[in-house]
């Protein structure tokens, strides 16, 4: 293959890694949380818009803002039935919590789902369109350039509203935020919400993309998470740079040496830690440097 | 805590593991239930381990199982090609489970970030992809088949059920041994609050990159052992995951941070899902149990059985007790015993500068504010040195720089004469820096005692190893606390103090630490008159005794009193220098505390 091809496809690829991304940074940034449940919101997410599309054989992008809010509201209430209470034990304990959920989850899917692989194929699935040489599939366009679009809205709405400048606020000091008439459990909720938000538009950009069953959801744990502690914890942009990273990487690989290509990443990410234990963009925060 | 952990070696223990020795015994036909008991003591096994990081440490992995497969394919592969029997290849599965922790330990346990859970996982995965793709040695997907001994074609199951029950006292003996060290107590006072356990002298990464590796040792072990006992090893990701989320589930259940607990929890645990499968049937189903069950436990057991158990026993014991009420004279009064012994270093000091601290040239930046701008400053020898300056004058920031909190942009800090700009909190401890913090940070789960044998003078093997009372330290603890007029408070813990006896009590540890100077941030901070005048008397009795006092303080004429040499810090940089009456009439300090229009009408307090 072509190598600008593989670079575009991994850039298509990029942008919905960005956008799911984003999502686990925005928790971990704001609540302490590392939510390794959120490869099961995408699974969830992924699996109901096939339902929908086999049901009913609707076309399934117009599913994004029904699974986005979807998830908005079961991550908010996650958050207010669960972490919340479990939050004041510290990480340790809500990142078990949220191994729960992903397992639970897991289980409710494989009951209703079954553990096979199911794929939407809308009937642009298999169409595509050329820019010189270059080949571009229409699900991967769609997916890259949603994703982007989505991961910009939510980023204006961090800048621009009254709400997002909360968040922020709250991610640096929880206290002072407080003082200042935040509150940390509203905040928290959103943040959340948006978290999980946007594991529902990525479920149904990943159902188009590829063939998805419930156990699948640990191979996106493991991506997303990489991908957060090599752009450094809690750093949008990092998550972003290193979204693009893996998805150009894994595009290349996935080209050349098809097998290796997951084992690539995770071993670059060792790498990279060796000489940045923070993570590309990530700070060093001032505990840190007590230890 | 400490009483907790000492505690274990009680009758109930005992009479199990009797009753484990004795049922294929006693008992016949027990095929299927010791194979059910293998798995239970398998997890028993792996969940002790995982206890020893996740739990005492509190650095949660979700990968361990990653472990046992290495001393799985160890046994496998090297059996194969050796032509022995996996099971004696243990030892083996042990040493390459332990370096492969090492390594990723090396890697992500150096800071203090989140990411270490994650890379758990992340490790977890590249080693079953590995083990898939790597068809050459592991036989790829598809699996290796471990050939069985002639032994196990008559009975199967019952050497391997002792074999088990072997490894699992080993784990629980490495597990005591491991709590009642040094290096034990320096876990759990890591878990309490990392930052302060390395400014007393813990050396934070060496001790959780060893309790990490030492958590993959019974996993490797036992892996060898399992690989054999099953015949075959295949990489399956979904049985890898499982097997973590059991194992976590059952150190949670049974008691994170006890030396049953986790045992317990893998009983309990594996029991339960048997009897789940004979009652349901459905492997789909257990799925979703089991991430019920671990979402209930860590909601409304965090603690697990073990210490919900005891803290009721704890609590009943102490409501029949009479309640102490305290001696507010003691506590005013210091003791008048010779201190020169209990704080003076055993090793020698150098003495080639006449400056125990120095800081020359120090640039601290934060963003565009430049926090501290070209300080140089010099801490007399056995001096009481003050540094004031308003709010925003730079005085934390560089008391951060020397204490190595912060690492300066430019400059260099100097102690005894060497330069120890670089390096870590721990190291300047055991050079003889203490610090005091101006909230306190005691290890409020511990007793004072043991806060105060915390600290560490120096890192060895050998002193990880050693008891964690062994040595002189109690003894000298108990000295200091007499000295302080803390004795009544020794089996207290720490959160059971108020906010001034803290101090007290945070000032002792430090002292343990034998400093040649000691750092106080803002000692006088919300604490009342009695105790501010209490640790005057104790700062000029440590001074008398030869200790360098350096005081961070907002309460000026504290430090007035006090001290021989005052520095007064303004926008970052060294405004004055001088004796408390220099300081004192010195129309710029006047200027830089309360702006020009004060001038007038200000005199001598």
């Amino acid at each position: 293959m072509d190598l600008l091809q593989v670079i575009a496809f991994g850039v298509l690829l990029g942008g919905v890694y960005a956008l799911l991304a984003s999502g686990v940074t925005l928790i971990f940034g704001v609540l302490d949380v590392v939510n390794v449940a959120q490869g099961s919101f995408l699974v969830f997410s992924a699996l109901f818009t096939w339902q929908i599309w086999s049901l009913l054989g609707l076309e399934p992008l117009l599913l994004v803002p029904v699974m986005g809010l979807l998830m908005f509201v079961i991550g908010w209430a996650i958050y207010r039935g669960l972490l919340v209470r479990v939050a004041p034990q510290g990480p340790g304990m809500t990142v078990l919590l949220m191994f729960g959920v992903a397992i639970a989850m897991e289980g409710v899917l494989n009951i209703v789902f079954g553990n096979e692989f199911k794929s939407v194929t809308p009937p642009y699935f298999t169409s595509s369109f050329k820019i010189g040489e270059i080949v571009i599939p229409y699900p991967q366009m769609i997916s890259g350039v949603l994703a982007v679009v989505v991961l910009g809205g939510i980023y204006v709405y961090l800048r621009k509203s009254w709400a997002g400048r909360a968040l922020r606020a709250s991610a640096q000091n929880k206290d002072g935020a407080a003082l200042v008439g935040i509150s940390a459990t509203k905040a928290s909720s959103l943040a959340f919400g948006i978290g999980a938000m946007t594991a529902g538009v990525g479920g149904v950009l990943l159902a188009i993309m590829y063939p998805v069953y419930p156990a699948t959801q640990y191979d996106w744990i493991a991506r997303l998470l990489g991908i957060i502690v090599l752009g450094g914890m809690g750093s949008i942009p990092g998550a972003i740079i290193a979204s693009m990273l893996l998805g150009i990487s894994e595009s290349i690989a996935s080209a050349y040496v098809p097998q290796w290509a997951p084992v690539f990443f995770y071993g670059a990410i060792l790498v990279i830690l060796l000489f940045r234990p923070h993570g590309l963009l990530g700070e060093k925060t001032r505990e840190d440097v007590a230890a | 805590m400490i009483a907790a952990l000492k505690r274990p070696s009680g009758f109930l223990p005992v009479i199990l593991i009797g009753l484990l020795i004795l049922y294929p015994i006693l008992a016949s036909d027990t095929r299927y239930e010791e194979s059910v008991l293998i798995i239970c003591m398998l997890y028993a096994i792996m969940a002790s381990g995982w206890n020893l990081i996740s739990g005492l440490a509190g650095y949660v992995s979700l990968g361990h199982s990653v472990y046992l497969y290495m001393g799985m394919y160890t046994g496998a592969i090297l059996g194969k090609a050796w032509e022995i029997d996996a099971m004696w290849l243990a030892p083996l599965g042990a040493v390459t489970a332990g370096l492969l922790a090492l390594v990723v330990g090396l890697i992500v346990l150096r800071t203090r970030s989140h990411s270490f859970v994650i890379i758990t996982i992340a490790v977890l995965l590249l080693g079953m992809l590995v083990a898939a793709n790597w068809r050459g040695l592991t036989g790829g997907s598809d699996g290796f088949i471990v050939k069985q001994p002639s032994w196990a074609k008559d009975n199967p199951t019952t050497p391997y059920y002792y074999i088990f029950l072997g490894i699992l006292l080993l784990t629980v003996a490495l597990s005591a041994f491991i709590m009642r060290s040094r290096l034990g107590a320096g876990l759990v006072a890591i878990r309490n609050d990392e930052g302060k356990a390395a400014s007393i002298g813990i050396n934070t990464t060496l001790y959780k990159v060893t309790a990490y590796t030492l958590s993959a040792v019974p996993f490797g072990f036992a892996g060898a052992v399992y690989g054999q006992f099953l015949g075959f090893v295949t990489p399956s990701l979904v049985v890898a995951i499982l097997m973590s989320v059991f194992l976590v589930l059952a150190a949670l259940v049974g008691g994170r941070g006890t030396l049953w607990g986790p045992v317990i929890g893998g009983f309990l645990v594996w029991l339960l899902n048997e009897v789940g499968t004979i009652a349901a049937g459905e492997f789909r189903a257990r799925l979703l149990i089991m991430g019920v069950v671990l979402i209930l436990v860590v909601m409304f057991m965090p603690m697990g059985l073990l210490p919900t158990i005891r803290n009721f026993v704890k609590k009943r014991r102490e409501s029949k007790s009479a309640v102490n009420f305290i001696d507010q004279k003691s506590i005013a009064a210091v003791s008048d015993v010779d201190i020169s012994k209990i704080i003076a270093r055993t090793r020698q000091q150098s003495e080639g500068s006449s400056h125990i601290l120095e800081v020359k040239g120090i640039v601290k930046r934060f963003g565009g504010v430049t926090a501290v701008n070209d300080v140089d400053m010099a801490i007399e020898r056995g001096s009481i040195t003050g540094l004031i300056g308003p709010n925003g004058s730079g005085k934390t920031t560089l008391f951060n720089c020397m204490t190595g909190t912060f690492r300066p942009d430019e400059g260099v800090v100097l102690l005894d004469g060497e330069n120890i700009t670089r390096d870590r909190v721990w190291t300047r401890a055991h050079d003889g820096l203490g610090r005091t913090f101006q909230i306190t940070r005691l290890f409020k789960s511990m007793t004072v005692l043991d806060n105060l044998v915390a600290p560490l003078e120096t890192t060895s093997v050998r002193q990880m190893v050693a008891g964690r009372y062994s040595g002189d330290e109690v003894e000298r603890a108990r000295e200091v606390l007499d000295f302080m007029g803390l004795a009544q408070f020794e089996k207290q813990d720490a959160a059971a103090l108020s906010f001034g006896q803290q101090k007290l009590v945070e000032l002792a540890q430090v002292l343990m630490l034998r400093p040649g100077i000691i750092l106080l941030d803002e000692p006088a901070s919300g604490i009342n008159p009695t105790l501010i005048e209490k640790l005057a008397t104790v700062i000029r009795r440590l001074n008398d005794a030869g200790t360098t006092v350096l005081i961070v303080e907002h309460n000026i004429p504290l430090v007035l009193s006090l001290c021989d040499t005052v520095h007064v810090l303004s926008g970052g940089e060294v405004l004055t220098s001088g004796t408390p009456d220099q300081i004192r009439n010195d129309p710029q300090v006047i200027e830089a505390y309360l702006g020009p229009d004060h001038m007038v009408g200000v005199g001598n307090e």
